[in-house]
């Protein structure tokens, strides 16, 4: 510490992270304290009968376990789980194949084609809901009628067939989060030197190497950064399946994901149970679980970045 | 070859991914007739129906449910960038202790999905007697985990003898901040675009904490789709298109700084 500086102590940084701090603390600190006192608090709706001297002196771990034991949570997060895993993978994928190629291309026509892949992430999810509905799915829709069709299947029922209600919303969350994995990456590659790609074309190194040896590592923070991202928006993706599904789980809740199930819970209207402690338990379960993935993640990537 | 299957393969993603666009701005002058005909590009006529219905304000005041999502999501752009860049002015320039603890703060934020913890949020906000306030509802969603190891990390790159020259002159620490401001327009327009875009997509929190004519566009287009409404299927992509437009025009002119800041941040 350079304590003879004038004004590098605290208080002359104060004024400047003690805005953040406080919002920190006020809307994020807090309320996550509130709903963990909330989700240890006796159920509103299934037992009232739970005496409070039992709340105020032992944990109560009843929500835990109702939670646990509920079979439509579970269902939940196993389709949020394959949910995330498929956007996250096919995302990842596809926008490092479109950076590749377009990296190849001249400046203008890099900057159009990644301006067009940007567009939906632009639109509103529940926008793309309503395209999806109306453009892609349905027995005339685009996908039938280009790719169902002429592959010789019989047309997809898509929203009402159970298996295929996890596939929609994973490609519309595809479809709106590529374009922004693209320029990510497409932004790392042109951060590698030059003078790696004029060593690799001396040694007449081919294109498939090339992409193995320099732009996949010359990424590949990057990838664990986008995969960090869409994790943590993906175990909370609420909007493109509240507008396609009406805030239901579709059939046989084959589309029900976390957030949706949460809110079914917590608030009243059709399968609504006004039971917020419940809702509480589950989103404490969800958060932590998936903020410690994340966090995992951010490790993993810093120990390869070390030994690198 | 490998060229050209290439070139091919990007021309497929490009057209899958704008095609439906172009499809919805001429589908909103349809009928709903021609709108289940989804292999119909243009409209037998260019009727505006569906845009005078959204304006007549019989199902909400459009122009106040679009007044209100700019507001809020400008505002919180604008706040966020505000006080995140001065948290990461000063973990980036500070040698205090703590500054680590506000860092991990920050990364926090960023761990923990939102939506999972809207209904804290949504609960806590009810506490505090906002629910139904507007001003509230903007301020909670100021405070960016993203925000604050995205400027960290650009603050980090302005020479420390750049810091020290101005304190050398008798400024503060919170002087010097302000006077870097304008250096550091590319990072806080491509900051404030993120921000923007993802609050004016947010969805849940508005829903649980703004009251029923309190609509925001993500809330009003949910009502859209809603078939108790009963109304053409072209008002809802009308109103799509509209939500989309100042997006379109915001991105397209700063297109150009976001990729060169983004490029920048992208190699620290």
């Amino acid at each position: 510490m350079s304590g003879a500086r004038s004004g590098t102590g605290f208080s002359s940084f104060l004024p400047l992270f003690g805005p953040f701090i406080l919002l920190w603390a006020l809307f994020w600190l807090v309320p996550l304290f509130y709903g963990v006192e909330l989700s240890l608090s006796g159920s509103t709706g299934a037992t009232l009968s739970t005496s409070p001297s039992i709340q105020e002196n032992s944990i109560y771990l009843g929500n835990y376990q109702t939670a646990l034991s509920d079979v439509k949570f579970l269902k939940s997060i196993e389709n949020t789980t394959l949910f995330v895993l498929g956007s996250i993978s096919l995302s990842l994928i596809l926008g490092f194949c479109l950076a590749v190629v377009i990296f190849k291309l001249n400046r203008i026509l890099q900057a159009l084609c990644l301006f067009v892949l940007l567009i939906p992430s632009l639109a509103l999810p529940g926008t793309l809901a309503k395209l999806f509905y109306l453009f892609f799915h349905g027995k005339s829709g685009a996908l039938n009628q280009f790719i169902v069709l002429p592959l010789g299947f019989d047309p997809i029922n898509w929203m009402m067939n159970p298996d295929w209600i996890l596939p929609c919303l994973i490609f519309q969350s595809v479809w709106r989060w590529v374009g922004l994995v693209t320029l990510l990456l497409y932004c790392g590659m042109r951060a590698i030197p030059r003078w790696q790609f004029e060593t690799a074309r001396l040694e007449g190194a081919s294109g498939g190497q090339i992409i193995q040896s320099i732009l996949l590592p010359g990424v590949r923070h990057l990838l664990w950064f986008a995969a960090v991202f869409l994790l943590v928006d993906g175990v909370a993706a609420f909007s493109g399946a509240y507008n396609l599904l009406g805030g239901s789980g579709g059939v046989l809740d084959a589309g029900l994901l976390f957030v949706t199930y949460a809110y079914q819970v917590a608030f009243p209207g059709g399968s609504g149970r006004f039971d917020l402690p419940l809702a509480s338990a589950m989103s404490v379960m969800v958060a932590v679980g998936a903020a410690s993935i994340a966090f995992l993640m951010i490790r993993i990537n810093a120990k390869k970045r070390v030994v690198v | 070859m490998i060229r050209f299957l290439s070139r091919c393969f990007l021309t497929l993603v490009l057209i899958l991914t704008a095609y439906p666009f172009v499809w919805m701005l001429l589908a909103s002058f349809k009928s709903n007739q021609q709108i289940y005909k989804p292999d119909q590009l243009i409209p037998t006529s260019f009727d505006p129906f569906a845009f005078e219905i959204l304006f007549s304000n019989d199902l909400f005041l459009f122009n106040e449910v679009l007044a209100r999502s700019i507001l809020l999501s400008g505002g919180q752009a604008l706040f966020a960038c505000l006080v995140t860049a001065a948290a990461g002015y000063a973990i980036a320039k500070g040698n205090f202790r703590g500054r680590k603890l506000i860092f991990g703060a920050a990364i926090l934020l960023i761990l923990f999905p939102k939506q999972a913890m809207s209904l804290f949020l949504f609960e806590w906000i009810s506490v505090l007697g906002l629910t139904g306030d507007v001003y509230g509802f903007l301020l909670s969603g100021v405070a960016s985990g993203l925000g604050v190891v995205f400027f960290t990390q650009v603050f980090r790159k302005v020479p420390t003898e750049l810091v020290d020259l101005s304190l050398l002159e008798g400024q503060s620490h919170t002087g010097c901040f302000l006077s870097l401001l304008p250096l550091m327009m590319p990072a806080l327009i491509t900051y404030g675009m993120i921000h923007f875009v993802l609050s004016w997509q947010e969805h849940l929190l508005p829903l649980l904490v703004l009251g029923n004519d309190q609509l925001t566009l993500p809330l009003a287009l949910a009502k859209l789709s809603d078939s108790s409404y009963r109304v053409p299927e072209a008002v809802g992509l009308a109103a799509g298109v509209l939500a989309m437009v100042p997006m379109l025009f915001l991105f397209g002119f700063f297109f150009r700084r976001i990729r060169t800041a983004l490029s920048d941040w992208v190699v620290s």
